[in-house]
């Protein structure tokens, strides 16, 4: 214990936040030898007794801090030995009498966590500390997933339900739900600070949002991610500016509100902030790249009809399995490899929820057969011995050949017509149909807008 | 203290501690006798609850009636105190001692209660006997303890019936608060508002919170969190330990009518008014019976609902809780009752995901159908993501499936294809956004084609049943000046319809009914 309050006095005279946080990080795989001295260093009588001295009593060693302060900072130190010890006993590295679980774990956590956020309101912190914070929720997130995996697989579910019906979701997710709410009560402290911007815990937020997205997610109410951000925008006035955080946190932030729009449709939005996420994005940060892109590719495929190159895909594999078939399918108007393309990939599409936006991406792959169609309609008379133009009446069953060969089986006249609709309603092809005579009359100035012809 | 004039006397538990400090007798011990825990001893309950004996003559003071050392004692109960001691009636398990001071209790207890000279002295058990009564009356209330720890600390059948009243004056009371405000901040018991959510409630509140409503009082907590933070208030309720913990574990139901109405819980159950497996196993082929009889879907729906309720509480997850939801199910979707529907599908999933048999697939498919209809992608993405393999080739999902592929890519040609030709009961749900479908598809068509075509296009593509049904179709949607007669057929003027039908199809969207979405 003695170690640990040294290295603490030392972040604290420096008020270095980070080094201060690495005192309450329980990192167990790089660092067990270490905490199982801070754990053994300490006993269950004595701790609070040691604590009071080391940071109350021991005039020599007092820093520049009140008393009040130095009582938050007792409570942080005695509520993290306690955590630790779970934490230990959990991860199997020391014997305890009582049966450990993830569960006692988590709410170990919480306990300290809470005595953070108490140091805030209650005993003066002061904001280059918020790491500790970061600590806090980063472990307390962690914590939740594995005492709610650990109950999912001992099958103890029993939690006490009175509504008419069951609620599997609360019954899957009870520590991690809870925990969005702690991650939600950092969020508020962070946001509710009114200190000026140099000493406030405004600079915290983006962290906790990040955190908060990552349990919405996880728990499968990403919606509930969109009242934060309203909060945000709400707030942002007295906001720092959002490109003086640090950037990961800024990439963070980016991909999540990116996506966001991206599961709501808002296709332009998603891509304004992915790209933005992308270009923010440490080169060397390969996961992250690639999950941006994840959701970026399609995007651009919706809003500019465009398909990623073999270059962008080249140092991404996992992204050219899921794109490259896809990719060249459309390119090539080839609807029976588009099907397959899209049926091989479909559950990794579909966890990913990217299925439903590339599924549209057939409408690309008809419409650049249907080109095909046109151009090699070739050329006519213009009117009155005019310059040669693109054959513009073209018959339903051109159209219909094409769409039977590249989509290998048999199809009716009015379906193809129906595809055909479909083209024109969405401004992928300009012209119309006459139905009763059986051909498509194309616009003569651009019949495929963006495509050149 | 009421009980004290009315109870036989010797049979006040309070005593017995006080027994070998005999001397020192005051009032005290009987109010100590409130705190334990055999008071409500059943056979007694039932005496203290129907007499129901007026406020208790005030105890008289303690010190006068010890400074009233003489006292004229009546025959009878010297004859009482004699008998006590003669040696035929000792008990070999209760000692002297033991009798003395039940005796004395006894004796002293008339007294106080004015009852010397109108207890019947002679009738009354001897103190040996009560000793041993009292005795047995401790191990039974000691046993019925640990019974009832074990079945989740309810009540007894007896004593939950004799409570009705209170209880439900609790209920009215706890409405009432649940309509002020679910999560009332000056609540005690629920303290920071975030604990406040869902399994940290105390009991009543939780029922309380009505199923869906999850983001919305989410965000009201969130928004009670941030006057709290304002304030920085939250901290120090935190850590007011929760109220007493809810009781854990299922109950037993003990009801066996058949038929029940369904209210909303705002308590924890009483076993005497749910009703067992066995019981609803009779009540479920009740409900199929009346159903196909009476067809009376307000009757059917509340039936099933208390039907539903009842398995809930007592967690009963198995085959026939799945063929209760199925038919609840079907029943909903026949009558367009999606709300019901809804919260059937829901729990459906959930029982085909722990293992349970039932009718996965047609239920699979209904709920890709009906995704469609509410036009929630991220449930969409969701039911398809719980697709097996095999459950892609079974023909009502594999129909669900090209529905939605069809809507995704407008081709309205194979929806209405497959509009009619679906399986089991999957028309009902493709019949709430068929018009949608259809106006979609005609705003379509009005921008893709001219001049015109024929009325009998639109009946053949749009599947109506004839063109009479076309033509009131678009009329309905001001679109007669659309249709002109010619001299064969009627003719739709798509090239004129302009915006007609794209607004018509922008409204009907916007109006996708939402109503028990979760």
């Amino acid at each position: 214990m003695d170690s640990l309050i040294k290295e603490f006095r030392a972040a604290y005279a420096g008020q270095l936040g980070n080094d201060l946080a690495k005192t309450l990080t329980p990192d167990v795989p790089n660092n067990a030898a270490q905490l199982m001295f801070v754990w053994e260093s300490g006993n269950a009588q004595s701790i609070k007794d040691d604590l009071k001295f080391l940071f109350v009593r021991d005039k020599s060693a007092r820093l520049n801090m009140s008393s009040d302060e130095a009582v938050g900072w007792q409570e942080i130190y005695y509520s993290y030995w306690k955590a630790l010890g779970e934490v230990l006993a959990a991860e199997g590295l020391r014997k305890s009498r009582v049966k450990t679980s993830w569960t006692s774990v988590y709410e170990a956590w919480k306990e300290l966590t809470s005595q953070i956020i108490r140091g805030y309101t209650n005993h003066e912190f002061e904001n280059w500390t918020i790491p500790c914070l970061y600590v806090a929720g980063k472990y307390m997130r962690l914590y939740a997933m594995r005492a709610d995996a650990e109950r999912g697989s001992n099958g103890d579910d029993m939690v006490t339900n009175f509504q008419d019906d069951f609620d599997p979701e609360t019954e899957k997710h009870k520590s991690l739900e809870d925990c969005a709410r702690q991650l939600n009560r950092i969020f508020n402290l962070c946001l509710s600070d009114r200190a000026p911007l140099s000493e406030s815990r405004k600079w915290g937020i983006y962290y906790a949002i990040n955190l908060l997205f990552k349990t919405y997610f996880k728990l499968n109410s990403a919606a509930l991610s969109k009242n934060v951000l309203r909060v945000l925008s709400a707030g942002r006035g007295d906001m720092p500016d959002f490109e003086s955080f640090p950037k990961s946190q800024q990439v963070t932030f980016k991909y999540y509100e990116g996506v966001l729009a991206f599961l709501e449709e808002n296709y332009e939005e998603a891509e304004k902030h992915l790209t933005l996420a992308w270009l923010l994005c440490h080169k060397g940060a390969t996961r992250n790249m690639e999950l941006i892109l994840t959701y970026l590719i399609p995007c651009h495929l919706l809003t500019t009809h465009t398909l990623p190159s073999a270059k962008l895909l080249a140092p991404f594999p996992r992204l050219q399995a899921l794109f490259l078939k896809l990719a060249t399918a459309i390119k090539k108007g080839d609807l029976r490899g588009f099907h397959q393309a899209l049926q091989e990939g479909e559950d990794e599409f579909v966890k990913r929820r990217i299925y439903l936006t590339l599924e549209r991406g057939r409408d690309i792959a008809l419409r650049n057969l249907l080109r095909k169609v046109f151009i090699a309609g070739g050329f006519i008379e213009g009117a009155e011995g005019g310059a040669q133009v693109r054959r513009t009446r073209i018959p339903v069953a051109e159209f219909a050949a094409a769409i039977r060969m590249s989509g290998g089986q048999d199809i009716d006249t009015d379906e193809v017509e129906c595809l055909l609709a479909n083209m024109i309603y969405k401004n992928l092809m300009k012209g119309y149909i006459a139905h009763e005579r059986g051909f498509v009359v194309l616009s003569k100035n651009g019949a495929f807008p963006g495509t050149g012809v | 203290m009421s009980w004290a004039s009315a109870t036989p006397p010797g049979t006040q538990p309070g005593y017995v501690s006080y027994a070998h400090a005999a001397t020192a007798y005051t009032p005290v011990p009987v109010r100590q006798g409130f705190g334990q825990p055999y008071t409500l001893q059943p056979q007694y309950a039932a005496y203290a609850n129907t007499t129901n004996p007026p406020p208790a003559p005030a105890a008289p003071p303690a010190e006068p009636q010890q400074q009233q050392q003489k006292i004229d004692w009546p025959d009878k109960v010297r004859s009482y105190v004699q008998r006590s001691f003669e040696s035929k009636n000792m008990l070999p398990d209760v000692s002297r001692e033991e009798m003395e001071a039940k005796l004395k209790e006894t004796i002293s207890h008339a007294k106080d209660a004015g009852i010397m000279y109108t207890t019947d002295w002679d009738g009354m058990p001897l103190p040996q006997m009560l000793v041993r009564t009292h005795r047995a009356a401790l191990l039974e209330a000691q046993q019925r303890a640990t019974t009832q720890m074990l079945a989740a600390s309810w009540p007894s059948p007896a004593s939950a019936a004799a409570s009705t009243e209170p209880a439900r004056a609790t209920n009215h009371h706890n409405s009432k608060k649940r309509k002020s405000s679910d999560f009332s901040e000056s609540d005690p018991s629920t303290g920071n508002p975030w604990r406040s959510n869902k399994k940290l409630l105390s009991l009543s509140d939780r029922i309380s919170q009505p199923p869906g409503l999850d983001s919305k009082s989410l965000k009201q907590a969130e928004k009670a969190e941030n006057r709290k933070q304002r304030f920085n208030t939250a901290e120090y309720k935190t850590y007011r330990s929760p109220s007493p913990p809810p009781p854990t574990g299922p109950i037993l139901g003990t009801c066996t009518n058949l038929e029940k109405n369904y209210l909303r819980l705002t308590a924890p159950p009483k076993p005497s008014l749910v009703r067992p497996e066995h019981i609803l196993h009779q009540t479920l082929d009740l409900l199929k019976k009346k159903w196909r009889k009476e067809n009376n879907y307000n009757y059917i729906c509340d039936q099933f609902k208390s039907l539903r309720q009842d398995l809930t509480v007592q967690r009963i997850k198995n085959e026939f809780t799945v063929s209760v939801y199925e038919i609840h199910a079907r029943i909903a979707l026949e009558k367009g009752d999606l709300g019901e529907y809804n919260q059937c599908q829901t729990q459906l999933r959930a029982l085909y995901a722990s293992g349970i048999k039932g009718n996965a697939v047609e239920f699979k498919a209904y709920r890709i159908l009906y995704f469609i209809h509410t036009a929630n992608r991220t449930a969409l993405n969701d039911a398809i993501a719980d697709l097996t393999t095999a459950d892609k080739e079974e023909r009502a999902i594999k129909h669900a499936l090209e529905v939605r592929s069809a809507l995704a890519l407008g081709n309205y040609h194979r929806f209405f294809q497959l509009y009619l030709d679906v399986p089991n009961m999957g028309a009902y749900l493709m019949d709430m956004f068929v018009k949608r479908e259809r106006l979609a598809a005609l705003a379509n068509m009005c921008k893709a084609y001219k001049p015109d075509f024929k009325l009998r296009f639109i009946t053949e593509e749009l599947a109506f049943e004839s063109d009479a049904e076309a033509a009131q179709f678009i009329i309905d949607h001001n679109g007669q000046h659309l249709l002109v007669e010619r001299e064969d057929s009627i003719v739709f003027m798509a090239g004129n319809a302009k915006q007609l039908f794209e607004t018509a199809r922008a409204d009907a969207y916007r109006r996708v009914d939402l109503k028990g979405q979760i």
